[in-house]
């Protein structure tokens, strides 16, 4: 009998064993694929009802809890994780691999958390661990966007773990589930927020994702936003302000992408846009709702992970990322170009694709619930996405370029699109697939009627037609877009000129000013019989100077006040270099670290 | 051959407009439902007013690529 255990800790078990076991060439391979096909069956041995306590600090740590829901998101992230991992086999870092298993395992953690302080635990390491999926680009534009990435979830962490624990203080350590209003609501939603990407929180995403290694950026497609959309979903169903934040998102997320030129940014904006359709479904929170919003969570990881891929061969092969410098690609590497527009056709939402059915899901939902602006707004926004992938297709893979050279890439990123790519196409013809998992089953819902099927291409084909007009309008240029970043840049510069302009030179001055009475101090301990008499020449001295400023003191206090004064001045003029405060700060931080550890230890010897 | 390739997609284009009128919304809520081709309708002004949208943020917001540099 085989005893299922925490699928989160398979990859993170994984993730340790990897540079311990040092494994190299065709030894690694196998590895790597192996993990996530375990966790896979661990899964399938998963009851709902099961679940995994630990006791500490009086707390019952829930560290997994079945049910449908979590099972549903088990199985598309392990699912995705494998595909993923094949995707990036080629890659010879085990520095990579070990920072993708522990970001999927932590996601898997924060889907499987039973409690509000084990999915924070998980929230914190999903957020720390797929930085370095950035980092390993090891360019300077990719450490930039790595640190905004982790200030951005270092504020959603602060905010999450605040309503955290206002709600333990107000109702007990009650399981996650849905939220009443409140303070605590206001915060956790921040935090839940930030990851989702909700509009103005959303800026770290399109900064950060273009920004990744070509495999790292698969990774971090699908697991930071989707969680967040989980845990909307286990808190905030119903909540109409989560259906409208929604719409907009799906609007904004579209408006900016036909705006960019980097190809991998366009994905990004897109990624906003989608999980706008999810929330929508989420927050109009009827079963179809729902059930819309995570049939379009794990439709959206399949073929926005298939985008990635595709848009990351075409960097691998190239080299080159923006759409102006792109074309002409479609016979030169035909199987991503197939699987691109498959991808394409699924986002937008085409008949006979998987896009179709949980995007029809989500808009007869907010029908419904009588959410008349809502259903107007998704609608904008597949017209938005269809002009898009029109757009992205067209400038990457049809338009004339001559001078570009490029072929597929090697078998394993080839072998994941085509993996994906046939899911999409599984699940858009047969979508009772997807049904069956779902959280409200039975579901009913049949996406293929003549009118959704027709209404749909009419839509596509008026699109297509306003595209083939205004394509001028809508080509690629150089240049960026500004975004809600920049008033967070502007703000952040703010605060870094505060701190070392007036606040470092009030340190200054307070500094030279304890130096001086220290020294002065130092110097009257030496012989404190002569402090009287010193205090009275002192005295006398500053009477005589502000009687008459012109009035010279004695030689020697002169030239001892004149020291102090280039000393202070010297002190003054030292210029604030962050480097010099990182050495005593690490060395802080790792004494509460090692402090910490000890703790631990010592409570878990005495308990 | 383009030149025919776009003729006949405007053909494609045109020639399904009538299909909207043999069929109805199988659920509908709002006005525009009865409406019949509606999501061609929805397809050419949703185009046009995403257009707009991205002509005017185009036009402020804009900037070259080494602005944050």
């Amino acid at each position: 009998m085989i005893k299922p255990v925490p699928p989160a800790f398979i990859f993170i078990l994984g993730a340790m064993l990897l540079p311990l076991l040092g494994l190299r060439g065709r030894f690694r391979q196998p590895y790597l694929i192996f993990i996530p096909l375990v966790a896979f069956i661990d899964l399938l041995y998963l009851e709902p009802g099961t679940s995994w306590v630990y006791r500490f600090l009086g707390y019952d740590l829930v560290f997994a809890r079945v049910d449908s829901l979590s099972l549903v998101m088990g199985y598309v992230f392990v699912i995705i994780a494998f595909l993923a991992t094949l995707y990036s086999l080629h890659v010879k870092e085990d520095g990579q691999h070990l920072a993708a298993f522990l970001y999927v395992g932590s996601s898997l953690g924060v889907v499987f958390a039973g409690d509000y302080f084990s999915l924070f635990a998980f929230w914190e390491i999903m957020a720390v661990t797929s930085v370095f999926l950035i980092w390993y680009r090891r360019e300077r534009e990719s450490l930039e966007a790595g640190f905004r990435y982790v200030l951005m979830h270092i504020f959603g962490g602060c905010s999450l773990l605040t309503g955290i624990i206002i709600h333990i203080v107000s109702h007990g350590f009650t399981p996650v589930g849905p939220l009443e209003g409140g303070w605590a609501s206001i915060f956790i939603l921040m935090g839940f927020g930030l990851n989702t990407a909700f509009i103005p929180l959303h800026t770290w995403l399109p900064d950060s994702y273009p920004q990744g290694t070509v495999t790292g950026s698969v990774f971090l497609s699908v697991y930071t936003t989707k969680t967040g959309v989980y845990a909307l979903a286990r808190c905030f169903s119903g909540a109409d302000a989560v259906a409208y934040m929604g719409g907009i998102m799906a609007v904004y997320g579209i408006v900016y992408a036909l705006l960019q030129n980097d190809t991998r940014k366009l994905l990004s904006y897109h990624i906003i846009s989608q999980v706008g359709y999810m929330i929508a479904g989420i927050g109009v929170g009827t079963a179809l709702g729902i059930n819309g919003g995570i049939a379009h969570l794990v439709n959206n990881i399949l073929y926005k992970s298939l985008l990635f891929m595709c848009m990351g061969s075409v960097i691998y092969v190239t080299g080159k990322r923006k759409l102006t410098e792109l074309g002409g690609l479609a016979r030169l590497m035909p199987v991503t170009c197939i699987a691109c527009v498959i991808a394409s056709l699924s986002i937008s939402g085409g008949p006979g694709f998987n896009g179709f059915v949980s995007k029809g899901m989500v808009i007869s939902s907010a029908a419904g619930a009588n959410k008349p602006i809502l259903e107007l707004m998704l609608i904008l926004a597949s017209v938005g996405t269809f002009l898009s992938f029109t757009k992205l297709c067209h400038f990457t893979f049809f338009a004339k370029n001559e001078t570009i050279r490029a072929k597929d890439p090697p078998l394993n990123m080839q072998m994941a699109m085509i993996l994906t790519a046939f899911s999409c196409v599984l699940i858009g013809v047969y979508p009772r697939v997807l049904f069956h998992v779902l959280p409200s089953s039975p579901v009913h819902y049949h996406p293929y009627t003549v009118s959704h099927v027709v209404g749909v291409v009419q839509l596509f084909l008026v699109a297509g037609l306003v595209f083939m007009v205004a394509k001028a309008v809508l080509s690629p240029h150089e240049g960026i877009v500004l975004d809600f970043d920049y008033f967070y840049r502007m703000m952040c510069r703010g605060i870094v000129w505060l701190c070392t302009t007036p606040l470092n030179g009030l340190r200054l001055r307070i500094q030279g000013f304890f130096s001086r009475e220290v020294s002065a101090a130092a110097r009257a301990s030496k012989n404190p019989i002569s402090v009287p008499e010193r205090a009275i020449k002192y005295l006398h001295l500053r009477t005589l100077q502000m009687l008459r400023p012109v009035a010279r003191g004695p030689e020697e206090r002169v030239r001892e006040l004149e020291q102090m004064r280039w000393r202070l001045t010297e002190i003054r003029n030292i210029a604030y270099d962050e480097n010099a405060y990182r050495g005593p700060m690490g060395l802080g931080i790792l004494l509460a670290v090692i402090f910490l550890f000890l703790y631990g230890l010592i409570y878990l010897a005495a308990s | 051959m383009a030149r025919h390739l776009r003729l006949l997609f405007l053909l494609v284009v045109v020639s399904s407009i009538p299909a909207g009128f043999f069929m109805e919304h199988e659920h509908a809520v709002f006005p525009w439902h009865t409406i019949p081709s509606m999501d061609a309708i929805f397809g050419g002004l949703g185009a046009l007013l995403l257009i707009l949208g991205v002509k005017i943020i185009g036009s402020f917001a804009s900037r070259e690529e080494d602005f944050y540099d």
